[in-house]
């Protein structure tokens, strides 16, 4: 691809001049061409039969032009594109091009492709009007309304590529619509609920011993008590069985069953044998199986299994005074391997913040890795998801009291939600994995793990109004929310217009508007509802009128125009929280002050501190990283025991907390590239296996020299991301690092590649096997630059440990082993960079990437660009890039620079 | 309203018999006519397929082909349905979209300025006309997964774009569907009916607020709101149907809710019962369905992550393994599809199965290749030839195919999509 000469000019001029005044002169796109050099093998390879003469297929090469200007000549080249990559051009019997040749021709059209369409989807850095996606629609309801609602019902807006923000991506539907006005009721109906139960106290505790160690011990004690029963059942069988009189038929029975247990069953057919139920064992089915189950308590066998068990629980010193968090696997080992607290019935209304506290610490039995526990809500579910690590680090000596902050809502009443629960962690993902726990421990100790969590009491307490004041739109609406006295209908209708000034962000409604919602209302009430529940139902209206849902920005005849104050509130607002405009900006804009640019920066700075901002830095780095990528398979529990649920949700953790780190420090953002320092919590440092880290916050920790930490590439959740749960992919992470490290994405994987199936079943190493992508033109134009960055990352596994060796299994079609068919090998991460430097371990590459902190600085600068305006990079976009990149080179690329330089931008003050 | 209530039995006792009332017959008695309506069906499965054992031998077309393993069993069907290859949509460039553009056939570049449009799907274009008579028009269903882009089946919200191209939602799983059908509506009449007026009053207020909201909004920013504006329209077009069926019940529903929690497989085949619930009941004449398959490969206790069985060429094995029983367990559910089908009668006595145009497939054939694209063709509705393993002329249009299918249905457009003609090949 070149870009011509004047286009360049241009570009300067662009940089200087003010945009909107730019914008109109200028219209040229820029001109995507196909290099030259490429006129050979076309001519040589394709024209004698897509030719003046020939035309096969009514399709000619040798009036195609360079540049692809329109659709229909790039339409033209994606033929020329798909036909070569399927291998169908030129024919098996006709003369091929150098794999050399075609490799880079393919190289080069399958990105003048991509910069085509680019051009060419190019709008002049329009921004299309935005829909509040998915979850700016629920932040906007949060500050409204002062609660949060479950919205997965919606749209995610996600997925097809793109940021959430990107207007033109953001549909609406009859169906959606819908979708608004029920979930408004919804969150009306909660934020209605929170403002009943504002200032109610509410607290409850429960000991664990009651929680736990009774019921152990009831159920140890039932078990035994049906042990002697069924001894005893048994004893006075054999006596019968012993009778002269039975002789016969004993040993009639004897010849036919297996087992002394199925002569028994049969104990009505020997004479004089007593009735289990006289033993009390009454069941529906064979009486007798009920009694020979109770007998395996006393074998090692079956359920027997769980007697030394429960013996040790109940033998444990703090029993009495506290319980012991196990290991169940859902088997009926315990009863619990959680401890529960239930929100009372009697409490009714339970909207509200509350902190969960539990009292608790670990035994001197406790290992490091398993002094962890995982709260959450309705255990019940065989897998049930937490909400929350914690590190254990109280003493028996010393316990700890641990404080979880947790918002309950109305459905925390229903009998499905209402249980709240510890337990130890990683031992609930998946059945499988808590069995395998006890197996190994039944093995090493015969009795099964270790107890080693010992939790003395937990309590829940509201905190009597937490957010009083703080649901804007609630307070707004200035009557009564109760069925005390309806207000008169002036009244309901002022009320209803101060409501749509919050929602709308300060736009006035309409009065015809607002005469039907009045209606709305009356209507309600004639109809029988109450006050409250017809006042909600109109408030859902306006919950899904357009002007809460759209950010609308009206321009004259077309005209380019600097945004208005709200406008940039608004802009800023959702860019850096993902919610409406707090008071301030809102304040700041009406008296004008928001456009000066010490106030704008003064303003950016605030939001940017504020907690809220996690509304900015989890959607965007989760999207401009592709984090969606860690859910998209189950990870082998079998082969990495270690990489739980909760280390899984820690390692995501660490990418977010990262960039928060950088951005509440103002730190250099090559810090994503290598750093002397890693943000992990007590999970990942047990993890990772860094000594001296303590806690559930994640804070900054010094590396060792060596370390292969620090960094992105260093992350476990990185690494993992690039591979399939079991296995590492070359091609996935070497891609990873091309798009988000290096800004030099390849193209999207092609359509019609033949796929390499000679391999299948060889015994290769991985690098073997990659190495035919060298082979075929195709696969070669993408893949020369993927795979050796790929090898340089082969150290890390599929779960982001560090390994030094790998080992390849042939799989039979059961997914079972074949025998002799494996290779193990050491592993060599060097490998040399595509028209680049050799490398020669991990360690070097990651300097090579460091070496290109400005690729990534333009690379970041993009991706905030199209995230903050919600539309596409443009050509135009390249001086705002360089802007950035500019300025924050001037403080050693600092986070919050970029961010600065953006909202300072024209580009972001321009409707 | 000319609507035509029709009424079905079932040649076992399986299907429940609905009763006449339940269906309004009182009301359409009059109306009441014994030929049955011709329904269209289409059925995706992202991922594409196992290209060397679910495709019959393309150098033997004919009605004496074998059937390949991964077609197995639908053995019994053999007579009654087509495998088609050599379509494709020729736009078509995403690897990972089995859906999107499947049947809209359009070029995601067309449209200067964007870069995503697509075009009107064939269910759309054949619900405009089919769709008159039924409570719903067309119903679109995906699996219980709801985004679908892990089972292969690329942006989208079901398989249905509108008349603009814009993506119709769909419901999630065979209890969304469900209800959506059967939900028991107990409300009086006059509450039903001061409902309806309600819900006109709400459009009558944002509609009062999305023209405040327009004014002065640029062309292109007009156009983004106006989905807005359609979305009032959609509902409005609705609304008019709920009235004119209002005091018919919704119709007794011929088999129990289904039970929250199944997934995969089971959800596949309840899906199934419930799309022939529907023609029962003529709830609709218009289905399109995204089947899952992340969730298919779970019930089916397959490990392999749905996309790394797609590009099974390089390691066989257990990922070839696990595509191969994805097809089999896929063709099982068709089969079984295929026998209800076949086994529910309609008033005059003809099978449902005779009045049916159904389409199987994926945009997808295996990896990321998107030409010979997967497609079964069957059903009694569109005069096709059965049984047959036809070969078209490679890169034939997959929009031939369905324009053959909205032929065959009544709905006479002149083309589809980039449809040439229609596909001589299997016009019987």
């Amino acid at each position: 691809m070149s870009i011509q000469k004047p286009f360049l000019i241009l570009l300067i001029a662009l940089a200087l001049a003010p945009l909107w005044v730019a914008i109109a002169v200028v219209a040229e796109s820029p001109r995507v061409a196909m290099p030259d050099k490429h006129r050979a093998l076309l001519k040589e390879h394709c024209v004698s039969c897509h030719g003046p003469e020939k035309q096969k297929g009514k399709f000619r090469v040798d009036d195609l032009p360079f540049s692809l200007a329109d659709i229909e000549t790039s339409e033209k080249w994606q033929k020329v594109l798909n036909q070569m990559n399927s291998g169908e051009m030129p024919p098996e019997e006709e003369k091929q091009p150098t794999n050399s040749a075609k490799t880079d021709f393919l190289d080069d059209l399958s990105n003048v492709m991509v910069a085509a369409r680019k051009a060419l989807a190019d709008r002049n850095g329009a921004i299309t009007i935005r829909r509040l996606n998915r979850r700016e629609y629920s932040n906007s309801l949060r500050e409204l309304l002062g609660v949060e609602i479950n919205v997965t019902e919606l749209p995610a807006d996600t997925g097809n590529g793109a940021f959430d923000t990107m207007g033109a991506n953001l549909f609406m539907s009859g169906n959606q619509l819908e979708q608004y006005l029920a979930l408004g009721r919804e969150a009306l109906d909660e934020a209605f609920a929170w403002q009943a139960a504002m200032g109610l106290e509410r607290k409850i505790r429960v000991e664990a011993e009651d929680e736990a160690s009774q019921k152990v011990r009831k159920k140890y004690q039932d078990d035994l008590d049906a042990l002697e029963r069924a001894k005893k059942w048994v004893a006075a069988v054999a006596a019968a069985m012993a009778s002269p009189e039975n002789a016969e038929v004993v040993a009639k029975l004897r010849k036919d069953a297996k087992s002394e247990d199925a002569v028994r069953r049969e104990w009505k057919k020997i004479k004089g044998a007593p009735a289990p139920e006289d033993f009390g064992f009454v069941t529906k089915q064979n009486t007798a199986d009920l009694a020979h189950y109770a007998l395996q308590f006393g074998t090692a066998a079956g359920k027997g299994y769980t007697r030394a068990y429960r013996e040790a629980y109940l033998g444990m010193s703090d029993v009495e005074r506290g319980g012991y968090l196990t290991v169940g696997g859902g088997l009926e080992m315990l009863l619990h391997d959680h401890i529960t607290l239930a929100v009372p019935f009697e409490w009714e209304m339970v909207s509200g913040d509350y902190i969960f506290r539990v009292r608790l610490a670990a035994t001197d039995k406790a290992t490091p890795e398993r002094k962890f526990i995982e709260f959450g809500v309705a255990p019940q579910h065989t897998e049930s998801p937490f909400l929350s690590t914690h590190q254990v680090t109280g003493t028996m000596k010393n316990p700890q009291i641990i404080e979880i902050p947790i918002t309950l809502t109305r459905h925390h009443a229903e009998r499905a939600n209402r249980t709240l629960f510890v337990r130890e962690k990683g031992i609930r993902d998946h059945y499988t994995q808590a069995q395998s726990k006890l197996g190994t421990a039944k093995a090493r100790n015969g009795i099964g793990p270790d107890f080693a969590i010992w939790v003395d009491w937990m309590e829940l307490e509201r905190l009597p109004d937490s957010r009083k004041g703080k649901a804007t739109a609630i307070a707004a609406l200035g009557i009564p929310l109760d069925d005390e006295a309806a207000p008169g209908a002036a009244d309901v209708r002022e009320a209803l217009g101060r409501f749509c000034m919050k929602a709308f962000r300060g736009a006035m409604p309409e009065p015809g508007y607002l005469d039907k919602l009045t209606r709305l209302y009356a209507s309600r009430m004639e109809a029988g509802d109450k006050h409250s529940a017809a006042l909600k139902r109109t408030l859902a209206v306006a919950l899904s009128s357009p002007q809460f849902l759209y950010l609308a920005e009206p321009v004259e005849d077309n005209e380019r125009r600097p945004l208005s104050a709200v406008e940039l509130a608004t802009r800023l607002s959702y860019f850096l929280l993902g919610a409406p405009p707090d008071a301030t900006l809102l304040a700041l804009s009406a008296r004008g002050e928001l456009t000066k640019p010490e106030v704008l920066a003064g303003q950016t700075k605030r939001l940017l501190d504020d907690p809220r901002s996690r509304g900015f830095t989890r959607p965007f780095v989760h999207q401009w990283l592709g984090l969606e990528r860690l859910d998209f398979f189950e990870f082998n529990r079998k082969l990495f025991p270690r990489f739980d649920a909760s280390t899984k949700l820690a390692a995501r953790e660490e990418i977010f907390a990262t960039f928060e780190h950088i951005l509440r420090e103002n730190a250099s953002v090559r810090d994503f590239l290598k750093a002397d320092y890693a943000i992990i919590n007590g999970v990942l440092a047990e993890y990772y296996g860094i000594a001296g880290v303590e806690g559930d916050a994640f804070q900054k920790v010094a590396l060792p020299k060596n370390s292969a930490r620090g960094g992105l590439l260093g992350m476990a959740a990185v690494m993992a991301m690039g591979g399939n749960g079991e296995h590492t992919s070359p091609v996935e992470r070497g891609a990873w690092v091309l798009r988000k490290l290096l800004n030099d994405p390849p193209p999207p994987a092609p359509a019609n590649v033949p796929q390499i199936t000679r391999l299948a079943g060889k015994v290769l190493t991985t690098r073997e096997r990659l190495t035919a992508h060298q082979e075929d033109a195709q696969c070669a134009s993408c893949h020369r630059k993927i795979d050796p960055i790929g090898f340089g990352l082969e150290n890390f596994d599929a779960v982001g440990q560090w390994r030094t060796q790998d080992t390849y299994q042939v799989m039979d079609e059961t997914g079972k082993p074949v025998k002799g068919a494996s290779t193990t090998w050491q592993i060599d991460a060097g490998a040399t960079l595509h028209k680049g430097p050799a490398f020669e371990n991990y360690f070097q590459l990651r300097d090579r990437i460091e070496e290109k902190s400005g690729a990534f600085s333009k690379g970041l600068s993009e991706a905030l660009i199209e995230y903050a305006l919600g539309r596409p990079i443009g050509f135009r976009d390249a001086p705002l890039v360089a802007a950035m990149v500019e300025r924050a080179g001037q403080k050693h690329l600092a986070l919050r620079e970029f961010i600065h330089a953006l909202v300072e931008s024209k580009e972001f003050q321009t409707k | 309203m000319h609507t035509r209530r029709h009424f079905l039995q079932s040649t076992g006792a399986i299907i429940a018999l609905p009763a006449l009332e339940s269906l309004g017959f009182r009301r359409f008695a009059s109306a009441a006519t014994v030929t049955p309506p011709k329904r269209l069906i289409f059925l995706s499965f992202g991922w594409g397929t196992t290209e060397s054992t679910w495709y019959p031998d393309i150098k033997k077309p004919g009605p004496d082909y074998e059937l390949p393993k991964g077609l197995a069993p639908l053995a019994r069907h053999k007579a009654d349905f087509s495998v088609v290859q050599g379509l494709w949509n020729k736009y078509s460039n995403e690897g990972h979209w089995g859906s999107t553009m499947w049947l809209t056939g359009a070029n995601r570049y067309a449209q200067a300025g964007q870069s995503f449009s697509n075009g009107v799907s064939a269910d759309q274009v054949a619900a405009e006309r089919l769709g008159m008579d039924t409570r719903f028009s067309s119903l679109h269903f995906n699996g219980t997964e709801g985004d679908m882009g892990q089972s292969g089946h690329g942006p989208g919200l079901s398989l249905a774009w509108d008349m603009r191209g814009k993506p119709v939602p769909g419901l999630n799983g065979p209890l969304a569907a469900y209800h959506r059908l059967f939900a028991k509506d107990n409300t009086p009449l006059e509450q039903q009916r001061a409902l309806l007026a309600e819900k006109r009053s709400v459009l009558d207020a944002v509609l009062d607020n999305a023209k405040t909201l327009q004014r002065g909004l640029s062309t292109a920013d007009n156009a983004k709101v106006a989905e807005y504006f359609q979305s009032i329209r959609d509902i409005e077009t609705r609304l008019s149907k709920d009235e004119q069926w209002i005091g018919v019940p919704h119709p007794d529903a011929p088999l129990p809710e289904p039970k929250p929690g199944i997934a995969g497989r089971g959800e596949i085949a309840l899906m199934y019962d419930i799309m022939i619930a529907a023609m029962q009941t003529d709830s609709t004449r218009v289905f399109t369905y995204r089947q899952p398959v992340w969730s298919l490969l779970t019930s089916l206790d397959i490990k392999v992550f749905p996309h790394d069985m797609s590009h099974y060429h390089t390691t066989l094995g257990e990922k070839l393994d696990a595509s191969q029983r994805r097809d089999v367990a896929q063709s099982e559910l068709l089969a079984g599809f295929l026998d209800k089908l076949k086994g529910t009668r309609e008033a005059d006595g003809s099978r449902l199965f005779d009045n049916i145009a159904l389409a199987y497939g994926s945009n997808i054939r295996t990896g990321h290749e998107l030409s010979n694209c997967p497609t079964i063709l069957t059903g009694g509705a569109a005069g096709l030839k059965l049984g047959h393993s036809i070969v078209a002329p490679k890169d034939t249009p997959l929009c031939n195919a369905w324009l053959t299918l909205l032929h065959g249905v009544g709905v006479n457009v002149e083309r589809h999509g980039d449809s040439s003609g229609v596909l001589k090949e299997i016009s019987a």
